[in-house]
Order: C-alpha cells, then sequence, then structure tokens
C-alpha cells in the first residue's frame, strides 16, 4: 500500500470518532491547549491526551515541544488529504454518470446503435 | 506495507436522476457492452474485452481503466455481494476494500434515481452492530470535512 494511503487511512481512523471529530473542530478555529479543548467534554485530562495523542500520531495535529502548555495545532494539508479522497471519488461517479447519461441517450433514441456500439 | 487488509473510513454519497427506465439503468451496470461507455472518467477508457461481469453474490467484477493521455492502467478486482435486479448492487472492492451499493429506484414517467454509497470500512467496524453505529456517525462525511477546511485558521 502507497504511503498516502497509508496516512488516509489513519486519518479517517482518527476521524472516525466523534470526540476526535470535535477536536478537529474546534482546532479549525485556532491553537488551543489540553485545557481548553477538555472544556466542551465530561472528560477526564488523561482521556482527552488519549485522543489527543492519536491525533498527533494521525498527523492531524501537531504539538509545540518548547511552550509549557503546549498548544494543539491543526495539520491542515493532512484534513485536506482526507477531503481530496472523497472529492476524487466523487468527481469519478460525476463523471461516469455525465457519460452514463448520454449513453442512456443514445441508446433510446436509437435502439440498434446499443448493438452497434458494443 | 501493511497489505490489503488495511482500509479507510472514508464515506461517499452520490446521487443522480437517468432520463431511462429502472430496467435499462441497472442493465448499463452490469452489461460490459454499456460499461465501456461510461466506466472510465473524463479521459479514461474501459476497453469492452477487459470487463468482466458475473452478476450473482459471489461473482467477480472487473474492469480495467485505460489513460487516454499515456496508457497508464487501473485494473479494479471486485466481488458481487447482492445482485438483485433492478433493485440494489453491492460489490467490493478486494485491493481497497471499498464497498459500494448501487440502489435503483423508479421514480415513474420513465425516471429512475440511483444512489452509490461507497464506503471503506475498517476491519474493527464490520461486525453488523459495530457497523450501523460507525456508519452513522460518519453521515455528512464529505460535508462536514469540507466544512472544516472552508473555515479560516487564526
Amino acid at each position: 500500500m502507497p504511503p498516502a494511503q497509508e496516512r488516509l487511512d489513519a486519518t479517517f481512523a482518527a476521524l472516525a470518532d466523534p470526540t476526535r471529530r470535535a477536536i478537529v473542530a474546534r482546532l479549525a478555529q485556532g491553537d488551543a491547549t489540553v485545557n481548553e479543548l477538555a472544556a466542551p467534554f465530561e472528560m477526564t485530562l488523561p482521556a482527552i491526551s488519549k485522543h489527543l495523542k492519536m491525533l498527533e500520531r494521525s498527523g492531524l495535529i501537531s504539538r509545540t515541544r518548547q511552550a509549557q502548555f503546549r498548544p494543539c495545532h491543526l495539520e491542515r494539508a493532512v484534513l485536506d488529504g482526507a477531503v481530496e479522497w472523497i472529492e476524487e471519488h466523487r468527481r469519478v461517479w460525476t463523471e461516469r454518470f455525465d457519460k452514463l447519461d448520454a449513453h442512456l441517450h443514445d441508446i433510446q433514441a436509437d435502439p440498434a446503435e446499443d448493438e452497434e456500439r458494443t | 506495507m501493511s497489505g490489503n487488509q488495511q482500509t479507510a473510513p472514508g464515506e461517499l454519497d452520490f446521487t443522480r436522476v437517468f432520463d431511462a427506465p429502472r430496467e435499462l439503468v441497472f442493465r448499463c451496470m452490469i452489461d460490459p457492452g454499456h460499461l465501456t461507455h461510461f466506466w472510465g472518467p473524463v479521459g479514461v477508457s474501459a476497453p469492452v474485452e477487459r470487463i468482466r461481469v458475473d452478476p450473482r453474490p459471489g461473482g467477480v467484477f472487473e474492469t480495467v481503466m485505460v489513460n487516454d493521455a499515456d496508457g497508464s492502467e487501473y485494473p479494479t478486482q471486485a466481488t458481487y455481494l447482492e445482485v438483485t435486479e433492478p433493485e440494489r448492487l453491492v460489490w467490493r472492492e478486494e485491493y481497497s476494500g471499498m464497498t459500494v451499493t448501487a440502489t435503483f429506484a423508479d421514480l415513474g414517467g420513465a425516471q429512475t434515481e440511483v444512489r452509490i454509497h461507497q464506503v471503506n470500512v475498517p476491519e474493527p467496524f464490520r461486525r453488523p452492530e459495530a457497523q450501523a453505529g460507525f456508519l452513522t456517525s460518519l453521515d455528512r462525511f464529505a460535508a462536514y470535512l469540507g466544512q472544516l477546511r472552508g473555515t479560516n485558521a487564526s
């Protein structure tokens, strides 16, 4: 499996959890500390930290090493990769169905053409 | 290399209405003579002699898409999980582990709505009870991600 595919798998796996998606949504508005991220959830800090570690492993977020509160940062390029996967498949189906639409018009306008063209 | 088992929980929902009776639209999706006309997206061909379709559960669904510009090939091997003419087709791609469900709804007046539901489900979620919850949680996933991407970073 190509590395890009593995990265995508990790991204989608990380995003498969509602808490982690909420964290990503919060970080889309700007960097935040663990305490700030934990505030909306009825979860212990260790529980939140576990989610953050998984997000960090997937590459979706990064954390500053030097600062004391180590704010979390959303890596937009990684998120974009996930969106692009979906958009790419949507494009294929759009173009495929554009062609099917034209093909259906052709064969219904002239049913004999169906046999000729196959 | 983690092999073919690893899959991603991406999800895609796609709907299109065609001006054709349901039986005909369904036939287009399982007949190589029809598939060759539309299976490749723009700039990509799907040669009829390289399409294999055995429309029954466990039967093969194989295509090779050829890039018109440079001749590069994208073979896809899939297995049908369900074939209910003319309502529903489900196939699973071997390499990606992706499952595609095509649902054909007769809208009357010789119009047919086709809904494509494409899912990459990771192994732990494949048990039916887990899958139901997983799919619900990923509902409108694409729209959601697109929305996030549209948000400006501060």
